[in-house]
């Protein structure tokens, strides 16, 4: 597990992380949420250890991973923008980082790189964005850390990447217990990939909780009711998250199970009624607007 | 086998990294090793073949001494050493610079310690190795030519050790410098302040002392700078490149080479220091510690804003005013650059005021020191009774000085170790009339330098201003001269126990003879001219011209000149012992001619005066003043001799001022006399004495404008 207590980190007197306090549980696929400068990043490159928390602390397995060789192995961290050495093909980098990294797989490692058609000899500097993004989540697959960090990489792979990358995640973690944190500015991107969710906003976490959790608590409810009464009846007692009327049609959003919302729509007379799905958007909308936040200004753009 | 994540595997993987910085250091070495001893021995062989050396061995001396030149010490590489030390440096932590190269070496399981340990190693085996190949390449093609030797190999060893230090030196500081900042520019400029910062300082206070303390000397004193490398290396390695043997070549090199083990080490402890502490976020910025920033502007712009000053004082002959506003807008306009380099904006032009205040207030502050003389420099005089002893050494008179491998020392440096005046009193008293006297009314020449050794075991060097002809001064400087302290420290003859060795003759001179004396009468001539000394003062050494000189001609082409005057009975008579004495003054019968020429300075000092577009104007430029006669008449000769002195003789005190620099005097010799005047010069050079020229010499030398 990554335990990560109060972390606060400022560049030049602005604070880009703030007592930021996350538990990242195994086996799990843990999405990182934020605007640009949320902070995100700085988190991530904490937990990697490459830069050193103001205050707070980070802990991979108990140990601390600011340089700490043992707590790094367990960890292989992805850049937004990943580095390949100058003029380094796909064989060049894999002999480093099996260098560097024991468990690094390079039977495993050139399978992937012919199912996903990457060349071997080809210079990485002549591969696409996404392309290089592929080679930098094989690379980090290959190594069998434990944990991989992910900054932005989903963003901008192609849906059959996805699916491909996606997989073979699933997979890993069956097998191995893989752990990916993956940090996007892009809530639809992760919302078929991750099991936990933070949001991080100006450097704080607004919220943190396991999605399913968060879909099970939250429903959406389309109902005409027959009186006032009716809807009085029917809501009093309910947490209302939000509440939209257009004509007699009313569009509710209420903290509760399935079972008990519908069974309190049963005991009065209502025209219509329909408990349907919600996106992880519209989970984070309500969730951050009884936070007093707009997720729309925050994530969707 | 090495492991996959060992040090040895990390070291390797680097090198992947590094190649052109192999190739380059290749390429560099081979050049200046190889490609010197071939230039070097291809132009012996080009000597030889156009008959330049007459023996075979002396074109093999010529080789090996080319050998040497290529692969010994050398003051043409160690800008090579330093350039290299400054890529190798940058090159190998450069990946600080770059965020994404950060995030890939930091996050990776290496220890920070074993990527540091990694990196320095291999920086230094590419300059070993490369070197190593560099001086292999250049042994072989010496040795193929036949110009190796033991002493080649040994002065190749030595260098080598020596550029590898002075690597070390420039690797570290340049690492330091990559450390401190995140960007190659600045890191240039922070090299360029580090190396630049002591001599730079050196420099201003040197400049300001000299500018502003009359009583500033240089003499006696080891004010070089201390921790900069270039520095020794500008002095020191032609120096050891014309030094023939090798143990004093070690002499002189270790004691330096030691010197910079030991700076090198203390910038591998800041540079370790800096890298440990160094965060990974600062790869971008212009400087890595925020802290750093207004410490770099102060150590930076104070002196940097003073050195302007200084500059603008010698260009705007010596104004104070325009030189403190030099210091201030250089002050302000270096803060200025630092803030826009430090940000990479240019809006930040006025950013950080205070610190930009600190530095205008305290290069301000030095500036008020030395022209107010805040520190009471040029007032320090030493109670007596704290006073050890004292060294003087005379800015009128010159000696040359040899230690004891006839080796040439300069004279301050003889006088420190060899005078020890304990009457310090005349010194105290000649300092104290120099406070009350103007010295820009004395003119020049007229100085005493002096050493202060205080009881404390503190020194103290001053300049002290006198006036020869100011009887109280006469009276003090006779009681210094006629110390066997001050007398024992100034002239080497009189104590130097080894001045025989190697000596092959010796020669008597009053100008137009050069009389022989043998060698083994130097010990009977020296003991005479030792006793005729304790008549010696002052007052004889400023009136009264030498009538001969003694020279001794040592095998190593070295000599040693000392003056006779005609007072020196016991010298004299010795000399005439030897058949070898010749009175100064010559005798009008054996001359055939005297020309003499008048020079009339005084026409182009008027000129000079009139300025350069008032001649311009007037056709005036270019005029020779000069008027050449020549006096055959035995009266005439008479009266010329009777009123000049032989060149030879003039000037060991300072006394040039007793001639007429207007004229210049030449003797030729009847061809049939029988005086024994050296046949190998046509005529001898003499000057007329102060205020003693002929009328008639005037009158017949009188410039006439034809026009």
């Amino acid at each position: 597990m990554i335990e990560i207590h109060n972390l606060t980190k400022c560049f030049d007197q602005i604070k880009a992380v703030d007592e930021v306090s996350v538990a990242i549980r195994e086996k799990t696929v843990f999405g990182l949420i934020g605007t640009n400068g949320a902070g995100k990043s700085t988190m991530l490159r904490m937990i990697a250890g490459v830069i050193r928390p103001d205050e707070g602390t980070v802990a991979v397995d108990n140990m601390p991973v600011f340089d700490n060789v043992e707590a790094k192995k367990r960890l292989f961290f992805i850049a937004d923008e990943p580095y390949f050495f100058a003029n380094a093909n796909a064989g060049t980098m894999e002999r480093y980082y099996s260098g560097v990294y024991e468990a690094f797989d390079r039977e495993e490692f050139y399978r992937y790189l012919e199912k996903f058609n990457l060349d071997k000899n080809r210079k990485i500097s002549t591969f696409s964005k996404g392309m290089k993004k592929q080679l930098a989540l094989l690379f980090g697959i290959c190594a069998h850390t434990k944990y991989i960090l992910c900054d932005e990489t989903f963003d901008g792979l192609d849906p059959v990447m996805r699916q491909g990358i996606k997989s073979i995640f699933a997979k890993e973690m069956e097998e191995r217990g893989l752990t990916p944190v993956i940090a996007s500015h892009n809530l639809r991107e992760l919302e078929d990939i991750c099991d936990h969710v933070g949001l991080l906003h100006r450097g704080g976490v607004l919220l943190s909780k396991d999605l399913e959790d968060m879909k099970c608590n939250i429903q959406k409810v389309q109902c005409v009711f027959a009186s006032v009464d009716d809807e009085i009846k029917a809501l009093n007692g309910l947490e209302i998250l939000k509440k939209e009327q257009r004509g007699s049609l009313s569009t509710i959003t209420v903290r509760s199970g399935r079972e008990e919302v519908e069974a309190r729509l049963a005991t009065v007379d209502t025209v219509f009624y329909e408990v349907l799905p919600l996106s992880l958007e519209e989970i984070f909308i309500s969730e951050t607007e009884v936070a007093g936040y707009d997720i729309k200004k925050l994530i969707l753009g | 086998m090495t492991s996959r994540n060992s040090f040895w595997a990390s070291c390797r993987e680097n090198h992947k990294r590094r190649i052109w910085v192999w190739i380059v250091a290749l390429i560099l070495q081979l050049l200046v090793y190889g490609g010197m001893t071939i230039v070097y021995l291809s132009r012996i062989r080009g000597y030889y073949e156009e008959g330049t050396y007459r023996t075979v061995q002396a074109f093999r001396e010529a080789m090996y001494q080319a050998a040497r030149d290529a692969l010994g010490f050398s003051d043409n590489v160690f800008p090579f050493v330093i350039f290299l030390g400054a890529i190798i440096g940058m090159q190998g932590f450069s990946y600080l610079y770059d965020r994404r190269k950060v995030d890939l070496y930091h996050s990776v399981p290496v220890a920070k310690s074993r990527r540091f340990a990694a990196v320095y190693v291999n920086g230094l085996t590419i300059y070993f190795v490369s070197g190593m190949v560099g001086l292999l390449c250049g042994m072989i093609l010496a040795g193929a030519q036949g110009a190796v030797n033991a002493l080649v190999l040994a002065d190749a060893g030595m260098a080598f050790l020596w550029n590898l230090l002075l690597f070390l030196v420039c690797y570290h500081m340049m690492i330091l410098a990559v450390m401190v900042t995140g960007s190659r520019f600045v890191t240039v400029c922070v090299f360029l302040a580090f190396s630049l910062f002591e001599p730079c300082v050196y420099e201003i206070c040197e400049a300001f002392s000299l500018d502003f303390y009359d009583t500033y000397a240089k003499s006696f004193t080891d004010s070089a700078p201390k921790f900069s490398a270039y520095y020794d290396c500008i002095t020191y390695a032609g120096r050891l490149k014309d030094m023939t043997e090798v143990g004093e070549k070690a002499k002189v090199a270790f004691p330096i080479m030691g010197r910079w083990l030991l700076l090198a080490a203390v910038f591998l402890a800041f540079t370790w220091i800096a890298y440990r502490r160094r965060a990974s976020e600062a790869a971008g910025k212009s400087i890595a510690f925020s802290w750093l920033k207004p410490v770099l502007k102060v150590a930076v712009g104070i002196p940097g804003a003073l050195l302007i000053g200084a500059l603008v004082y010698d260009a705007s002959h010596n104004s104070e005013t325009l030189m403190a506003m030099g210091i201030i807008v250089s002050a302000i306009l270096l803060c200025a650059a630092l803030e826009v380099l430090y940000a990479f904006d240019i809006r930040c032009i006025i950013k950080n005021l205070p610190s930009t205040g600190i530095v205008v207030v305290g290069a301000l502050a030095i500036f008020c020191t030395f022209k107010w003389d805040l520190t009471g420099y040029d007032s320090y005089i030493p109670k007596q009774n704290k006073v050890e002893s004292i060294a003087i050494l005379l800015d009128c008179y010159y000696d040359e000085y040899w230690d004891e491998n006839r080796q040439y020392i300069p004279a301050d440096e003889y006088i420190k170790e060899n005078m020890f005046l304990t009457d310090a009193e005349p010194v105290l008293a000649l300092a104290q009339m120099a406070q009350q006297t103007d010295i820009g009314d004395m003119g020049q020449g007229r100085t005493l330098h002096v050493l202060y050794r205080l009881k404390s075991g503190r020194e103290k060097v001053r300049r002290v201003a006198v006036d020869y002809n100011d009887p109280q001064t006469e009276a003090y400087l006779n009681r210094i001269f006629q110390s066997d302290e001050f007398q024992h420290g100034i002239f080497q003859m009189m104590t130097d126990e080894n001045y025989c060795d190697g000596l092959t003759k010796i020669r008597y001179s009053n100008g137009p003879v050069r009389a022989t004396i043998p060698a083994k009468e130097a010990e009977a001539l020296r003991t005479a001219w030792i006793r005729d000394m304790e008549q010696f003062d002052f007052t004889m050494a400023k009136d009264v011209m030498p009538c001969g000189q003694i020279t001794m001609d040592y095998a190593d082409y070295s000599y040693r000149q000392w003056y006779v005057y005609d007072t020196f009975a016991e010298t004299i008579a010795c000399l005439e012992k030897n058949e070898a004495f010749y009175p100064a003054k010559l005798n009008a019968k054996d001359i055939d001619y005297i020309t003499v020429t008048n020079y009339h300075n005084e026409l182009m000092q008027e000129d000079m005066e009139i300025g350069i577009e008032a001649r311009e104007a007037a056709q005036a430029y270019d005029v020779d003043y000069t008027v050449k006669e020549t006096f055959s008449d035995q009266a005439q000769i008479e009266q010329i001799l009777s009123a000049s002195h032989s060149t030879y003789l003039v000037s060991p005190w300072g006394n040039y001022e007793g001639t007429e620099n207007n004229y210049s005097v030449e003797v030729v010799f009847k061809k049939d006399s029988a005086y024994p005047y050296d046949r190998n010069a046509y005529y001898f050079n003499y000057e007329f004495i102060k205020g003693q020229v002929p009328d008639f010499v005037a009158e017949a030398t009188e410039y006439i404008d034809i026009e």
